[in-house]
């Protein structure tokens, strides 16, 4: 069929230590908007790494048009007419737009005729109402504004099938819905794109197909007008719940953490908390569960006073320690894994043991006076090691040589080493393999049967179902519902995290 | 090694005998007692500026003006020098000159840091400014109020007297006792970046500023501590040398060797006990290097060239050290 | 002409070939630091080439050989610390600093035998006709030598490049985010290498403009300082090769005023007057870093950061 625009046949392609893709099959047809739907680590954008040419496959055929190709590069790619959108847009911020476009095109010469490219700018811009002035610069260009960038510089480079990379992630619900207008009156001139998304009443705004992948593979191929959202959802979570990791019974103790209507901006200076209020009891896990760039980043921030809110209030065991610094935070006992291990928790030029103690550097038998005692760090990082089953070749070499899940464990080690009131953490098994993902749940299980107040906070569902109390669900800087654990459904879940309250969809 | 070949090649260059050259060198640092003694000579001020460097460096902090808070440290110490009353006992002149070269030297280096932590202004650029801003206060000095009437119209002080200058501690060199305040720095500062809160709190702020953040560090507060210390000691290397070696203060005190304590802190990674021996090879080196002019002529620039080289060598050469580390992990 | 305006012009005239040997290098700087690497070695780059040119300038009796060859050495210069900083890896702030212990040393050794030499071949100025006409301006812009003519093109043609050209967005590009550039399929190392050897062609270029024209002749240390001024320069210029000649002659003529005020025999120390130059760079320096920060414009953002494809 020459309607095909691409053809994966049997895609594999294997990290050390996953699987991302494993046999998968997909068909784009000219025209249509076909989504990719899936759990982060479901293989999404590994697959459309592979069709962009950043990757190269295991094993596995790539069909354009009817005929096989292997795609190389990026530059390859645009040979054959597909251009991919990331997620991290690469745009040069200090340049205009119209250096942006420039700056890819190999055709041009040294000298630039900015007139004519601008006009050839503000054509695709107004052909598809992007409203895009080619002589801005990108910084002063919003999210979305840069977003369309990008789409203009795959158009100009002629590109036939778009790939995007989650665009609606990063992007306001208004102009999400003006960003796929300009995608239908795409697919209508008879361009193709592949749509990558987890968010289901998205998906069914959009699509006119949808995959589902899940753990690597394809689960299967359905038309929009025959599924619905819950049925997505199942697919993309996969099952009920199947199993628990073992644990005694909820031993609820004293309130820990009261987070009362507190309101917060994110970089840009807009509201990313709009309100939150939830409190967390000693002895209990509560998860919150959400996807990604709702609020959860900052929030955590806000906990741990690495980040000022604007208004509301936090405690912690009673004392008010709404947006005091970090230290008093932690003396007070909050221990905190945020989500970026290299840019907050750890020192990734510094060895192991360095960054083992890095909160208690100056608390005995550590440190006495203004001394420390290296043999005690050693000690104390051989004891961490020893605990936490941690796989450091060498104390005295970078931390940053770890692989993700020793570093991960480290971090963790040296958190909860503290004997906290309060555990926040941070997708923490986020990129591991299997082995340390249920190591790691398994320290929180015995963390939180020790009496501590966990709040984890992450985008895995299978996680937050797995160890549990209580569930809460984020969306757009809010919290959507409570539930306990037994209570708890996973399709309803799925749709609160989505931004669906169950009334509004029946 | 490079740095050595590359210093032949240049050497040969001009129709000298390199290895000729070399033998020469090596006995003019080594050689003899006498030749020893000089070495150890120059290399006290290397000892003790690359010490203060390493306190900042280890922060990364570029403090490139040593050579500026040198210069001044060693104008504040001839202030007491040439003003206080003869009689003054040496131990209580020489501490205060020790004292005002100190603060000469730390008020010079807070300047920058100041502007770094409020201003974020590059500390490269400015601290590399006051160095020659500091030669000219110190010209001024010496062609103006400073200068001995005596000196025919040369800009020179007063000869110190005797008991502004630091004493002799072997008979027969001029081995003075600035390598005791040397020794004594290298060890505080290893202990202090080695064993201290403080060091460790620097590390970090040099190598994550939000990690420090989180770890409730006081980046500013730190910052010019480290500085001023930094800065001081420098200083306190420009009184020893007027001190101890120059007996006055003139225009030429060799204030370069606050460039040369950067290589040498380099040199040692950053560690100051290393300090001792890389500023010893250094200070041979130079001291070597003039020899061989005054007896083959061969310019004293050549030192500039083996030490910068043997430096671009150890530059080029971490990339390797990462490399087995990441291959190591990678297998 | 009354005799005030005449000694201004005079005055101005010089200020602009003083401000020339900074012209060159800061001209160069802006470029290499645009394209991501910082080379702090200036100052070595110019002696070397204010050397190297001299020397060449005797031997050949033209100080356009000279001037070529103290480029040319200067450029050389300059690819020690571009294969360090960007091929090694290491580290670019101290890797400039050696570059220039290592130009000031190996000046020091190969300038011995010429110390105090002069230079006597004189270049002289051409009177652009028409151009040189026009009062104040004519006589101080247009009644140059053919080098400060050489920098009023590069300048026009450097700012052209850089903001009118593909390989202007490029190289600004570069600076700013080389993974963004590299994945539009520009050679990051292979540019930035280019840029740094640009960079030293025009530090080379200031040096021997230095010893064959406005000296004209060899001393030990004779830049004294300059190429650092060229560095603070850099910022102050905001990286815009237009700007860069406005804080070129600036500085020029801080240095011919306290220059004529010592020929004058005036009653200020002339040490004094000699740190002016440099006392005012630094203020400049401050005010231009608060002025910078304020209009959230500065520094190349991935200035001294090397580039390797596989790091994200």
């Amino acid at each position: 069929m020459t309607d095909i625009v691409v053809a994966l046949r049997k895609i594999t392609k294997t990290f050390p230590g996953i699987k991302a893709n494993d046999g998968v099959d997909f068909e784009l047809r000219k025209g249509e908007i076909h989504t990719l739907l899936g759990e982060n680590g479901a293989g999404k954008s590994t697959l459309m790494n592979i069709i962009d040419g950043i990757y190269q496959p295991d094993s596995g055929e790539i069909e354009i048009n009817g005929k096989k190709v292997h795609i190389k590069s990026p530059s390859d790619a645009m040979k054959n007419g597909i251009g991919m959108i990331h997620q991290h847009f690469m745009l040069v911020d200090s340049l205009t737009v119209l250096e942006n476009v420039l700056l890819g095109l190999t055709s041009a010469g040294f000298y630039v005729d900015k007139k004519k490219v601008a006009a050839k700018i503000t054509a695709i811009s107004d052909r598809y109402n992007l409203g895009i002035d080619p002589f801005t610069k990108i910084w002063q260009l919003s999210v979305g504004e840069q977003q369309r960038v990008e789409v203009i510089k795959t158009l100009f480079r002629g590109a036939q099938i778009l790939i995007l990379d989650e665009p609606t992630a990063v992007l306001a619900p208004q102009e999400v819905e003006e960003t796929f207008k300009i995608y239908r009156q795409m697919v209508q001139e008879g361009k193709s794109i592949i749509f990558i998304s987890h968010k289901l009443n998205e998906i069914m705004d959009i699509s006119d197909r949808i995959t589902v992948l899940r753990k690597g593979k394809a689960i299967g191929t359905v038309d929009k007008d025959k599924t619905s959202e819950k049925d997505l959802a199942k697919m993309m979570v996969g099952r009920e719940i199947l199993f628990r990791l073992e644990r005694g019974p909820l031993n609820r103790g004293e309130k820990i953490l009261q987070v009362e209507n507190v309101k917060a901006l994110n970089d840009k200076g807009l509201t990313a908390l709009n309100g939150i209020t939830f409190d967390i009891y000693g002895g209990e896990i509560f998860g919150l569960a959400g996807i990604a760039g709702n609020g959860q980043k900052i929030l955590s921030d806000v906990i741990a006073g690495l980040r000022k809110s604007i208004s509301g209030s936090v405690y912690i065991d009673g004392k008010d320690l709404t947006n005091a610094n970090p230290k008093e935070i932690f003396e007070q006992g909050l221990s905190y894994v945020p989500p970026d291990r290299l840019k907050v928790g750890l020192v990734p030029n510094l060895s192991s043991s360095d960054n083992a103690v890095l909160r208690h550097y100056n608390r005995e038998p550590i440190s006495r006076n203004t001394f420390i005692n290296y043999t005690e760090v050693e000690n104390y990082t051989d004891h961490l090691i020893k605990n936490y089953d941690i796989k450091v070749p060498r104390k005295d070499a970078p931390v940053k040589f770890l692989s993700g899940g020793n570093m991960q464990k480290l971090l963790l080690a040296r958190e909860i080493s503290e004997k906290p009131k309060l555990l926040v953490v941070v997708h923490p098994t986020r990129g591991l393999d299997i082995g340390a993902m249920e190591f790691i749940r398994t320290v929180l299980l015995r963390e939180r049967d020790n009496g501590v107040a966990i709040l984890l906070i992450s985008e895995d569902l299978d996680e937050i179902f797995m160890i549990s109390d209580r569930i809460g669900v984020i969306h757009d800087g809010r919290i959507l519902d409570i539930v306990d654990i037994e209570q708890a459904k996973v399709e309803r879940i799925g749709l609160l995290m989505a931004g669906l309250d169950e009334k509004s969809t029946q | 090694m490079i740095g050595l070949i590359i210093g032949a090649l240049v050497i040969a260059s001009k129709g000298t005998n390199p290895f000729t050259a070399y033998k020469a060198l090596i006995m003019g640092a080594f050689g003899s007692s006498y030749a020893l003694s000089e070495t150890l000579v120059t290399a006290t001020p290397l000892i003790i500026i690359s010490a203060g460097l390493i306190m900042v460096f280890n922060m990364k902090f570029w403090n490139i003006g040593a050579y500026g808070q040198y210069i001044m440290g060693a104008i504040f110490s001839s202030f007491f020098a040439l003003n206080s009353a003869p009689t003054t006992s040496p131990f209580l002149l020489l501490t205060m000159m020790s004292i005002a070269g100190i603060i000469g030297g730390a008020l010079w280096a807070l300047i920058p840091a100041l502007l770094k932590l409020v201003w974020e202004v590059n500390e490269v650029v400015t601290t590399l400014l006051l160095n020659y801003v500091a030669l000219f206060v110190l010209k001024y000095f010496m062609y103006g109020p400073w200068r001995d009437p005596a000196s025919h119209g040369f800009p020179l002080s007063k000869m110190f007297s005797p008991n502004a200058q630091l004493p002799i501690i072997l008979n027969h060199t001029r081995i003075h006792f600035g390598i005791v305040f040397g020794i004594i720095i290298v060890l505080v500062i290893y202990v202090i970046i080695k064993k201290t809160r403080f060091g460790y709190e620097n590390r970090v702020i040099g190598e994550n500023n939000i990690a420090a953040n989180y770890a409730g560090i006081n980046i500013f507060k730190n910052t010019l501590i480290a500085m001023a210390v930094s800065g001081g000691i420098a200083g306190l290397a420009g009184m020893t040398q007027i001190s101890g070696v120059i007996h006055m203060l003139q225009l030429e005190i060799n204030p370069n060797y606050g460039y040369t304590a950067i290589i040498v802190a380099w040199l040692a990674a950053l560690n100051p006990i290393a300090v001792l021996v890389i500023a010893i090879l250094i200070g041979g080196i130079e001291a070597g290097g003039y020899h061989i002019q005054m007896i083959m002529h061969v310019p004293f620039g050549i030192v500039g060239v083996i030490e910068s080289s043997i430096l671009f060598a150890l530059l080029g050469g971490e990339i390797f050290k990462t490399y087995r580390i990441d291959f190591r992990r990678r297998r | 002409m009354t005799e005030q305006s005449s000694i201004l012009v005079t005055l101005s005239a010089s200020a602009v070939r003083s401000g020339t040997i900074l012209l060159f290098p800061t001209l160069g700087e802006i470029i290499t630091e645009r394209s991501g690497v910082i080379n702090l070695g200036i100052e070595g780059m110019m002696i070397i080439g204010a050397l190297f040119g001299f020397i060449t300038g005797n031997l050949t009796h033209s100080p356009y050989i000279g001037f070529l060859v103290g480029m040319l050495a200067g450029g050389l210069t300059s690819l020690i610390h571009a294969f360090i900083s960007i091929t090694l890896r290491g580290n670019q702030i101290v890797s400039g600093l050696a570059l220039t212990i290592f130009g000031l040393g190996l000046t020091n050794f190969f300038g011995q035998d010429w110390i105090n030499k002069k230079f006597t071949i004189p270049v002289s100025s051409i009177a652009i006709p028409g151009l040189s006409k026009i009062p104040v301006i004519g006589p101080v812009l247009f009644n140059q030598d053919i080098f400060v003519y050489f920098s009023y093109i590069l300048v026009v043609f450097m700012w052209f490049v850089l903001f009118k050209t593909r390989t202007g967005i490029h190289l600004r590009a570069l600076g700013e985010n080389a993974q963004a550039a590299g994945a539009m399929g520009v050679e990051v190392n292979k540019s930035r290498y280019w840029w740094t050897f640009f960079g030293g062609l025009m530090a080379g270029a200031g040096g021997a403009y230095l010893t064959l024209v406005y000296a004209p002749f060899w001393l030990d240390g004779i830049t004294a300082g300059r190429g650092w001024i060229a560095v603070a320069l850099v910022i102050f210029a905001m990286w815009n090769p237009l700007y860069a000649v406005i804080g070129a002659y600036l500085f020029g003529g801080i240095d011919s005023v306290q220059f004529q005020l010592q020929a004058s025999g005036t009653t200020i120390p002339s040490s004094l007057l000699n740190m002016q130059p440099y006392l005012m760079t630094f203020i400049v320096v401050i005010a231009a870093t608060i002025v910078l920060r304020k209009r959230h414009i500065g520094t190349p953002r991935e200035l001294g950061i090397p580039y390797s494809r596989e790091e994200k």
